[in-house]
């Protein structure tokens, strides 16, 4: 437990006043369905961006926990290969996902194919916005700040984030991601001028750090890195991405939002991989205790900063958490109103109906996170992994919806669904069965589950797809 | 040059970064108001 000063407390509550008061006033912005799914499609640059790039951050504490144990390979695998991606995205994809008008990623699966595409789609993309390990982490922050026990943290951020986005849906999503853009942003940035002040520049950190910490690879092998980097592929299927795009104000703001952020995310990973590295050397040089690799920048933290901005810091870390779980509840409670209620069991279902169907479907959403978070800790652990199951079942026929223009098969896009998730769940159950020594999962030729799904999704679709067409004619 | 100038340079060019975009932000927001 932190030491904090009762400004730093004061910090928190006013973060908490602010949320509750959005949530309490935000309502009267809502008018229709397209209000509260996608803030009537009004975002403009300033807000898109923010929305963004606080929703994308959700393991703060696990970027910590890499920069702390490899150094500067963090920045390699948590940044340079996601921009890469988000490169292609705001290029090729943006702008034409926001010209489609939709509202989520089954809509275009049944734009390019069918409803059962739809279907499949709504259940894989409920499994990736599944806010269990965010929910998990908001618990921890609270029990580490305050020596709460876990579910007390888990009970009073579910019910602040519940609050405002029942009320105010995707406006009280981004707005309230606003406000927390900005505590996360010059929270984290503040620690860098402080640490190089208190310890001192690059000879502290090259004298007290392993030479590895310090080269771009972290003395990772090739396979090592690849395995991390291509996880950015994640991006390509990301519900909440799609959702920022379709919500824009016009056509052109998504790529230029995507490109800004990019520039955000560059500025924010230095800092928070460097803050992880002056944290490893502080407490090698033994001038900072450090309890856990996880917990090294709230340790730098309480060392470092003043009251005050210490505060604004931990507000900052509780923020970067809570962007997540309230955009991930929310695209979770829009996979069962509108791909599922609406589109698939109840056509005729009134815009009043579907409203009320989605904030059943945040309490659906946020509790099943809670109850995995509470009584099922070790697969919270694994949820990311099982997220790429998602991915390995939608990337391959999102992609070929938007950029094969020739003539597709529906059975092609459901049998490269199955394919690819169930390689994937096949890879991910065999590698958990066969644990090593320091109980990591061993995966067939020490491969992540998501690319022999990728391979086989892509491999199932072009076989059947070929033939299928062909008798289509 | 020490490398920590550059460092520095990246977390104060982020805040500005921040107080810029929020800027535009509540002028949008209160443009639409009026």
């Amino acid at each position: 437990m932190l030491k904090l000063a009762i400004v730093d407390y004061a910090i928190i509550v006013i973060y908490f006043v602010m949320l509750f008061a959005l949530g309490f006033f935000i309502k009267r912005k809502v008018h229709s369905l397209n209000d509260y799914f996608l803030a009537g499609r009004r975002l403009t640059l300033p807000i898109f961006v923010a929305t963004l790039v606080s929703t994308w951050y959700g393991g703060l504490l696990g970027v910590g926990e890499l920069s702390f144990n490899y150094g500067f390979v963090n920045w390699l695998t948590q940044g340079f290969f996601w921009y890469l991606v988000y490169l292609f995205f705001a290029f090729f994809l943006a702008n034409r996902i926001r010209k489609t008008n939709l509202y989520t990623i089954p809509d275009q699966l049944e734009r390019f194919y069918d409803k059962r595409s739809r279907f499949l789609g709504a259940i894989f993309n409920f499994i990736m916005v599944t806010p269990a390990p965010y929910v998990f982490s908001m618990g921890l922050i609270f029990s580490i700040l305050f020596g709460w026990d876990l579910w007390v943290g888990i009970l009073l951020g579910t019910i602040v984030i519940v609050f405002y986005t029942i009320r105010g849906g995707f406006f009280a999503d981004v707005y309230t991601d606003f406000i927390q853009f900005f505590l996360m942003m010059i929270g984290v940035a503040m620690i860098i001028p402080i640490a190089v002040q208190t310890y001192g520049g690059f000879d502290f950190l090259t004298a007290n750090l392993p030479e590895t910490h310090l080269t771009i690879t972290g003395g990772w092998t090739t396979q090592m890195i690849l395995v991390w980097g291509f996880l950015a592929f994640w991006t390509l299927a990301d519900p909440g991405f799609y959702q920022r795009c379709y919500a824009a104000k016009d056509d052109k703001i998504p790529k230029k939002g995507i490109l800004i952020s990019i520039g955000f995310w560059l500025l924010f990973d230095i800092c928070t991989t460097f803050t992880g590295m002056y944290a490893a050397a502080a407490s090698n040089a033994g001038v900072l205790v450090v309890e856990s690799a996880t917990t090294s920048y709230l340790s730098i933290a309480g060392a470092l900063l003043p009251p005050a901005l210490l505060g604004l810091f931990l507000t900052g870390l509780i923020a970067t958490v809570m962007s997540t779980v309230d955009s991930f509840t929310f695209l979770g409670a829009m996979n069962i109103s509108h791909d599922l209620y609406k589109n698939i069991f109840k056509k005729e279902a009134t815009e009043k109906q579907v409203m009320n169907m989605t904030k059943i479907g945040i309490i659906i959403t946020i509790g099943f996170a809670v109850i995995i978070s509470l009584f099922f800790d070790s697969i919270v652990a694994m949820w990311y992994t099982i997220g790429t199951i998602g991915i390995s079942a939608l990337i391959v026929p999102i992609l070929i919806g938007f950029f094969y223009k020739r003539k597709k098969s529906p059975m092609a896009s459901i049998l490269s669904m199955i394919a690819g998730s169930g390689t994937a769940l096949f890879w991910f159950v065999n590698g958990y069965l066969n644990l090593d020594q320091w109980g990591w999962p061993q995966y067939i030729f020490g491969v992540e589950p998501m690319y022999p799904g990728l391979l086989a999704s892509l491999i199932i679709f072009a076989i059947v797809n070929f033939i299928h067409v062909r008798r289509m004619k | 040059m020490d490398l920590a100038y550059l460092l520095i340079a990246d977390a104060v060019a982020l805040i500005i970064a921040t107080v810029v975009l929020t800027y535009f932000f509540i002028k949008d927001f209160f443009k639409r108001k009026t």
